[in-house]
């Protein structure tokens, strides 16, 4: 009767399966940022080291500025490890008084810099005094 | 098992509280905002030949980065500047870390410093370290 028990899933062949299938699922953190102002723009800076250019997306939609990275998982875990990648989201609430459509993104050494420009109504204007 | 035994202990605490910053959606990758902590965390993987570590740490003025290797330890010396010309009152968050650092890691092994290969991409330096040729294992037959 022995080979009645043979005939069931063995729980070696199950665990072979989760080896092959590692989880490498990984997590998604806040990005860390600076924000602030020039006169001509909001200045967004994210640090989100391991994503590369294409893994990066900036989104700007109906007043939300949506930051999202995508980092490559590690190709094994080190034998000694601090830190773990994760992918990056953040969002943020823009004003009305800001020039979406004249935002630029670049993407250095992990480093995001995302410029808002303000609506030029909101930039400082330099009057001209008139001597008499 | 072949990480330095010494580090251990950290590395437990380290997973901890990544695993409580992840539970909580805190910020990454440790939520404090200066260098309070050793900066930059290191990972490290080894095989037969080299050592392998790689260092978070974006956006580091690339000409100050500096890598010394000295015995079984690597200095990495660094600093990430600060923008240029916007005074405190102009920002509305400041989370990023900013300043100069220096972390060294004893390794526990010689290395060759002329071997050590280094890269900075995507904000992470990842080093090579190859041991010193006393250092790299042999394997002994055993005579019959």
């Amino acid at each position: 009767m022995a080979t009645m028990t043979t005939s069931t899933p063995t729980p070696a062949a199950a665990t072979t399966v989760r080896r092959e299938t590692p989880d490498r699922a990984l997590g998604t953190v806040a990005p860390r940022v600076d924000i602030f102002e020039t006169e001509k723009s909001f200045v967004l800076l994210a640090d989100m080291p391991g994503v590369a250019p294409d893994g990066l997306e900036v989104i700007a939609e109906r007043g939300d500025l949506v930051v999202r990275g995508r980092v490559e998982p590690p190709a094994a875990t080190p034998d000694y490890q601090e830190f773990e990648l994760a992918n990056y989201y953040r969002a943020f609430t823009l004003t009305e008084d800001l020039d979406t459509a004249g935002i630029t993104a670049v993407l250095r050494d992990g480093v995001l810099r995302v410029e808002i420009p303000k609506s030029p109504r909101l930039q400082p204007k330099k009057i001209p005094v008139r001597t008499e | 098992m072949s990480a330095p035994s010494t580090l251990h202990p950290w590395q437990e605490m380290r997973r901890l509280q990544h695993e409580m910053e992840h539970l909580f959606g805190g910020l990454a990758p440790a939520a404090h905002g200066g260098f309070a902590d050793e900066y930059p965390p290191v990972n490290l993987t080894r095989d037969d030949k080299v050592v392998r570590l790689e260092a978070l740490c974006p956006g580091v003025d690339r000409p100050s980065l500096d890598i010394t290797v000295v015995g079984d330890a690597v200095t990495i010396r660094g600093e990430r500047k600060a923008e240029p010309e916007v005074p405190d009152e102009r920002y509305y968050r400041r989370e990023r870390p900013i300043g100069a650092f220096t972390r060294t890691v004893s390794l526990g092994e010689r290395l060759d410093p002329d071997a050590t290969q280094a890269s900075y991409r995507n904000g992470i330096l990842r080093l090579q370290l190859a041991r010193a040729p006393e250092a790299t294992p042999k394997k002994i037959t055993i005579q019959s």
